[in-house]
C-alpha cells in the first residue's frame, strides 16, 4: 500500500512538471499548428546552460533561471521567425521533418560542446527529503510541483482573463477571423512561441537538480510531452495538464512496479490503452 | 464616377486577385464614398468574397491599388486595416463559437484605436441589438444564427469600423430575422451615417436597401449605377443569374 502511494506521489510531483512543459507545446500547436519535435532538446539546452552556470561560477539551477529562462526566450523568437513562421499552413510532415532536423542539430552541437558522457548539475536541495509517515517527499520534487501548480494557474489566468489569453483562443478556433478582428495574429504567435519556450526552460531547471544529463535525452522528453499532449486532446488545455499527471504516474509505476528497461515502457502502454477508450484524448472532444 | 476622388472613403483601382495564380478578379475598379450603402451583387463564384478578402487584406492583391480615406492600403495587413476602420463581417459569421459572446465582442476592440472605450462600444451595440445584451455569458456557438449575425455585426461596430463590409449577412437565416439585421443595417447607415458595402446573394433585398450596386460576372464589374436604375435593367439579373 505504501508503495502503492509512493508511486502515486512521485508520478504526480514529477507529472506536473510534464504538464507545464506539454502545455507549452500545446499553446504553441493551438496558435500555429506546428508540433515541435525539438521541444524536448531544448529543454536539454536549458539544462546543459544549468550546468555551465554551475561548473562556471557555482550557480545553483534554480539561480540560474535568472539567465536561462530570458535565453530561452531569445533563442525561441530567433527560431520562430526564420524557421518555423514559414513553416506555418505548410502540410504537416514538413514541419516534423524540420523540427526533427532541428533535434538532431541541436544533439550534435550539444555533443560537441559537452561531449558525451552523462553529466550532473547539483544543487542545494537535491538531497532534501522529507518524510511523510513512511512516504517519501524529495524536495526537488515538491519544489517542481509547487512551481509547476503556481505556473498552471498563470497560464489558466492569462487565457481566461487577459487579451492575449482570449486572442490564443481566438486564434485557435479560427486564426482568419481573429486577423478580421484586428488581432496581430503574427505577433501572437510569435508571444505564444516564446511564452511556451520561456516555461520550458524554466522547467529545465527544475528537472535538471541530480538529473544525469546527456545531449541525446531530448527526443524522449519531446516524446514524453507528445504523449501528454495527445493524451490532453491536443489544444484541451486543461487535458493537457491531467494528461502530464498521467504520465508522470505511468513512468513512476513503471520504475517502481516493474524492474529494468521493462518498466520504461509502461508510459507507452498506458498512452496506447488511453487512446484505444478515448481517441479525442482524455477530456473528449478535440478542437 | 459620382463623386470626385478625395471625397470618396475606398477607392480601389484596377484591382486583379486570385489564389495561388488562379485568377479570380480582374481589373476591378470600384469606389464608396462617405456614408454611402453600397452593394455588391452577382452569382456564386462571381469574385465578390474574393474582392472582400483582397479589401480586408486576407488575400493578397496582384495588381491595382486599394485607397482609404486617402491613404494606400494595398499591402496593408488585415489587423492594420481594422485599426484604420476597414472592418470585414465574414460570410457565415465566424464567430469563436468556444468563447462567449462578451469575450468575442471585447476581441474585436482589442485594436489600440478603439480599445480604450471598448466597454463604453460594447454598451453602444448592445441598445442596438438587445438580443446581444441578453446573451453576453453564453458561448457564441450556442447562439441561433440570427443571434450569430447580430453578434458578428456588433463584432464589427466595436472594433470601430468606419467601412462595414457585409458578406452574405442574409445567408441562412429566417425571413423574420432578415428583416431586423437588414432594419439594424439601415439605421447604422441612416442615422449612424456609417459607410458599409453590403455583399448579397439577395437581389431583391440588396436593390432595396443600397443607394448604388456593383454588379460582379466573372470577376469583373460588368455593370454599376443606382439601384433604382439596375433593377430595371435586365442584364442585372442575367448578371446575377450567372447566364
Amino acid at each position: 500500500m505504501d508503495l502503492l502511494i509512493q508511486a502515486l506521489v512521485q508520478g504526480v510531483l514529477v507529472g506536473s512538471t510534464y504538464a507545464v512543459i506539454a502545455l507549452g507545446m500545446g499553446l504553441i500547436f493551438s496558435v500555429s499548428g506546428i508540433i515541435n519535435f525539438a521541444h524536448g532538446d531544448l529543454i536539454v539546452i536549458a539544462m546543459f546552460m544549468c550546468l555551465s552556470a554551475f561548473t562556471a561560477l557555482k550557480v545553483d539551477p534554480y539561480l540560474a533561471l535568472a539567465v536561462t529562462v530570458p535565453a530561452m526566450v531569445v533563442l525561441a523568437a530567433a527560431l520562430y521567425r526564420f524557421l518555423l513562421r514559414r513553416m506555418i499552413g505548410r502540410p504537416f510532415l514538413i514541419t516534423v521533418q524540420l523540427t526533427l532536423g532541428l533535434s538532431f542539430m541541436i544533439q550534435s552541437l550539444l555533443l560537441m560542446f559537452y561531449g558525451g558522457e552523462p553529466q550532473r548539475v547539483p544543487s542545494l536541495i537535491e538531497a532534501q527529503i522529507w518524510l511523510v509517515g513512511d512516504i517519501v517527499f524529495e524536495g526537488k520534487l515538491v519544489v517542481a510541483f509547487a512551481v509547476s501548480v503556481v505556473l498552471s494557474v498563470l497560464l489558466f489566468w492569462m487565457l481566461n482573463y487577459t487579451d492575449f489569453g482570449r486572442s490564443v483562443r481566438a486564434i485557435r478556433q479560427n486564426a482568419k477571423a481573429a486577423a478580421l478582428m484586428g488581432i496581430n495574429v503574427e505577433r501572437a504567435r510569435l508571444k505564444t512561441f516564446m511564452l511556451g519556450i520561456g516555461v520550458l526552460a524554466l522547467a529545465g531547471s527544475l528537472l535538471v537538480p541530480g538529473m544525469s544529463i546527456q545531449p541525446t535525452a531530448g527526443l524522449h522528453l519531446t516524446v514524453i510531452t507528445l504523449l501528454a499532449v495527445v493524451l490532453g486532446g491536443m489544444s484541451n488545455f486543461a487535458g493537457i495538464l491531467i494528461g502530464g499527471i498521467v504520465i508522470g504516474i505511468a513512468e513512476a509505476f513503471g520504475s517502481i512496479y516493474v524492474s529494468g528497461t521493462l518498466g520504461l515502457i509502461f508510459p507507452y502502454l498506458i498512452f496506447v490503452a488511453i487512446l484505444l477508450f478515448r481517441p479525442a484524448g482524455i477530456l473528449g472532444r478535440s478542437q | 464616377m459620382p463623386i470626385s476622388d478625395n471625397q470618396n472613403l475606398l477607392e480601389v483601382q484596377n484591382l486583379s486577385a486570385g489564389y495561388g495564380g488562379r485568377r479570380v478578379l480582374h481589373d476591378v475598379s470600384i469606389s464608396i464614398g462617405k456614408g454611402e450603402l453600397v452593394g455588391l451583387l452577382g452569382a456564386n463564384n462571381a469574385g465578390k468574397s474574393t474582392l472582400i478578402n483582397c479589401l480586408s487584406g486576407i488575400v493578397a492583391a496582384d495588381t491595382g491599388r486599394v485607397a482609404f480615406d486617402g491613404n494606400e492600403c494595398t499591402d496593408l495587413a488585415p489587423h492594420l486595416r481594422v485599426e484604420r476602420g476597414i472592418v470585414h463581417v465574414p460570410e457565415g459569421r465566424l464567430l469563436f463559437p468556444g468563447l462567449t459572446v462578451r469575450e468575442n465582442l471585447q476581441l474585436a476592440g482589442i485594436n489600440p484605436t478603439v480599445r480604450r472605450d471598448r466597454e463604453a462600444r460594447i454598451e453602444r451595440v448592445i441598445r442596438l441589438f438587445p438580443r446581444v445584451g441578453e446573451r453576453l455569458d453564453q458561448l457564441a456557438g450556442t447562439l441561433s444564427g440570427g443571434e450569430q449575425q447580430m453578434v458578428a455585426i456588433s463584432r464589427g461596430l466595436v472594433s470601430g469600423a468606419r467601412l462595414l463590409m457585409l458578406d452574405e449577412p442574409s445567408l441562412g437565416l429566417s425571413p423574420l430575422m432578415v428583416r431586423t439585421i437588414f432594419a439594424a443595417i439601415k439605421r447604422l447607415n441612416e442615422e449612424e451615417k456609417l459607410t458599409i458595402l453590403l455583399v448579397e446573394q439577395n437581389l431583391r433585398l440588396t436593390i432595396a436597401h443600397a443607394s448604388r450596386c456593383y454588379v460582379l460576372e466573372h470577376g469583373r464589374v460588368v455593370l454599376s449605377g443606382s439601384s433604382a436604375e439596375l433593377a430595371e435593367d435586365p442584364r442585372t439579373r442575367k448578371a446575377y443569374l450567372g447566364m
